[in-house]
């Protein structure tokens, strides 16, 4: 049994191109990047919406992003170039590194990991993306799979949060997915965070949710957001009458490895880059309290 | 396979372990360093402490999961990047005179960088690794192998065993790997008896009467799981300083962290050990912290150790080796705190502690 050369290095990232970025707000910014090594780029197997990846500044680190943009799968013919887009805030050492980064400039990649939202099931089914800050980041590519194919599904209503007005993401393509048949965008600041001309809602997201009165018969919720959000949003959801099941959120927990070795995203049993991110209100309850 | 054994007197064994240091493999066995007794290369027979009983300060798995290691290298080029293996792994090893609950740690070890994606690195020395085992006459004081379904003469994770009988060892093959250590020398050796065979036994219930500790049972997982905000881990915990040299002795605690270490011309993404009982082990970027207090983060070790099992069969991750109880500054004993939030949880019922 020769394991030492049959095994891949996990760790080592694909190269990748800054190709071009967008800035959401001051300190979001949502990076476009494409594989430098062609043949890399024609082996590329794609994502699923919910997957993450990680993210390399040679220098100064490695960060998990999730993967945002509308999955790229390859057409076959390796014609088509996958290109991989991920929103992060500037917090720490490797995300300001990463923002200080121009055009052209290479970073690393590996992924995508974990498990994925489950579209399929969502079938012909009402449904609520409701994204808290950069929460929106972890929601967005299966938001735009589902927008894309929104024949297959019922109404959508998304439902974008953020501190402030300056601190909203994706706020330059909300106007193209409201222009959807079907579609409804809800944008809403934390009180005190209004402009005079803001013309979205004023109110912390569960109660915005309360107030849009979403009965829950069949309908899915698909949340994501800080924990002390999550954590009202599930009080909303149950004064509500949404079961456990109809809820799919994310578990974002610190992550190194992204292969369930490293310890870090525990959260009992639950390793959350090999068995999460995406888990279900009802999975979450089975969960200890722990993250 | 030919589970072939004999018994040998200790000029033999040394005989045998000086042919082995001098093939092919870097022999790696306990050596006494000021004062302390250590894992380390060896050049010499004579420098191996291998005695009927007592372990080592610190287990071998850092010879299959080093302290800090390159996962891969890169040069700056320019404006581009240049990728590079990590150093190769080194010459085969054998790991001379590891302690059953050594060996055993290895196993847990092997669950966690041999399931799913493999760890090259890791898989790469395992494969090139050859563990001999040595059973325990006598436990130290530490001790309790037993009471968490480990074995003084266990042969988990062990490719050889030498078993301490009458002043010698009887000496036994476990896997193929180790049938290939023994080659010629054995000829020269004499066959174990029944009777040398039976001696095992004997041992394994004479140390067991020594550990005075009452055993973990298998069912307590579950209990620990229902009763996991029970108030009782607050005062259990209190005295964890969060340290860490527990999982640092541990033989099969395996968390790593990975940092870049670089200059402007080149750097590596190198990988060190971690613990849960650091405070920034789970820090969010955001600030959030899931185990934000000492106490939630000692719960977890122990937890990892004796809870979330897939079923009752799966072995705890705890081996029993006490170094964590015999080093902690603080005097906590993971046995202790088990049977105490054991019997805290049943005494409020894991009703009340939800």
């Amino acid at each position: 049994m020769q394991l030492a050369e049959a095994v891949p290095n996990p760790y080592q990232p694909s190269l990748m191109r800054i190709d071009g970025y967008s800035d959401e707000t001051p300190d979001v910014r949502t990076l476009r990047l494409q594989f430098m090594d062609s043949d890399e780029a024609r082996s590329f197997g794609g994502w699923k919406p919910g997957q993450f990846g990680q993210f390399t500044v040679f220098g100064a680190g490695e960060s998990v992003f999730a993967l945002a943009n509308e999955p790229w799968r390859s057409n076959g013919d390796g014609g088509d170039v996958p290109t991989i887009e991920c929103t992060f805030r500037e917090v720490g050492k490797v995300t300001t590194a990463l923002r200080s980064m121009s055009q052209g400039q290479v970073v690393g990649f590996r992924g995508p990991y974990g498990n994925h939202f489950p579209i399929d099931d969502w079938k012909k089914k009402d449904l609520v993306f409701i994204g808290g800050g950069i929460g929106m980041a972890a929601l967005r590519s299966a938001m735009l799979e589902v927008i894309e194919r929104k024949s297959e599904f019922g109404d959508v209503v998304i439902l974008n949060g953020a501190r402030t007005v300056g601190d909203m993401v994706y706020k330059t393509e909300m106007p193209r997915w409201q222009a959807v048949e079907g579609v409804e965008v809800v944008r809403t600041v934390d009180p005190g965070g209004e402009t005079d001309d803001w013309d979205g809602e004023i109110g912390l997201l569960p109660n915005v949710f309360e107030g849009l009165e979403l009965a829950p018969d069949g309908r899915i919720v698909v949340a994501c957001g800080p924990p002390v959000m999550l954590h009202y949003l599930f009080l909303s959801l149950g004064k509500s009458g949404y079961e456990p099941e109809q809820v799919v959120t994310t578990l974002e927990n610190k992550m190194k490895c992204g292969i369930g070795h490293c310890g870090r995203c525990y959260v009992g049993p639950f390793s959350v880059c090999r068995d999460g991110p995406v888990v279900t209100w009802a999975e979450l309850n089975e969960l200890p309290k722990d993250y | 396979m030919d589970r072939r054994s004999w018994t040998i007197d200790e000029a033999e064994m040394r005989h045998w372990l000086q042919a082995l240091i001098d093939g092919e493999m870097i022999v790696v066995a306990p050596v006494e360093e000021d004062g302390v007794v250590l894992f380390r290369p060896i050049t010499s027979a004579e420098q191996a402490v291998v005695e009927p009983s007592g372990k080592t300060r610190w287990s071998p798995k850092e010879f299959l999961f080093p302290r800090s290691e390159a996962l891969y290298r890169y040069r700056f080029k320019g404006d581009r990047v240049q990728l590079e293996d990590p150093p190769p792994v080194g010459r085969p090893q054998i790991l001379f005179g590891v302690r059953s609950c050594d060996s055993s740690g290895l196993a847990r070890l092997d669950e966690i960088f041999l399931s799913g994606t493999k760890d090259p690195l890791y898989a790469a020395r395992r494969e090139s690794t050859t563990v001999v085992s040595v059973a325990c006459s006598a436990a130290d004081a530490e001790c309790f192998c037993t009471a968490v379904g480990g074995s003084p003469v266990g042969e988990e994770g062990s490719d050889f065993q030498l078993v301490p009988i009458n002043d010698g060892w009887m000496v036994r093959v476990v896997t193929d790997k180790g049938n290939d250590l023994v080659g010629d020398t054995a000829d020269g050796w004499a066959a174990a008896s029944a009777d040398d065979l039976e001696q095992t036994e004997k041992i394994e219930k004479h140390v067991a009467e020594q550990i005075e500790r009452n055993p973990v049972d298998s069912q307590w997982s579950k209990v620990l799981e229902g009763g996991f905000e029970n108030e009782a881990w607050k005062r259990l915990a209190e005295h964890c300083l969060g340290c860490s040299v527990c999982a640092y002795v541990c033989p099969s605690c395996s968390c790593f962290d990975m940092n870049h270490e670089a200059n402007a011309w080149c750097g590596e993404q190198c990988r060190s050990w971690d613990a849960c009982t650091f405070a920034i082990f789970t820090h969010h970027a955001s600030g959030h912290n899931p185990r934000s207090t000492p106490q939630k983060r000692y719960r977890q070790r122990v937890l990892h150790k004796f809870a979330f099992r897939e079923d009752e069969d799966e072995p705890f991750r705890c081996v029993g080796c006490g170094r964590c109880v015999a080093l902690c500054p603080a005097g906590l004993d993971i046995v202790d705190t088990v049977t105490a939030a054991v019997a805290a949880i049943r005494e409020e019922g894991t009703d009340a502690a939800c």
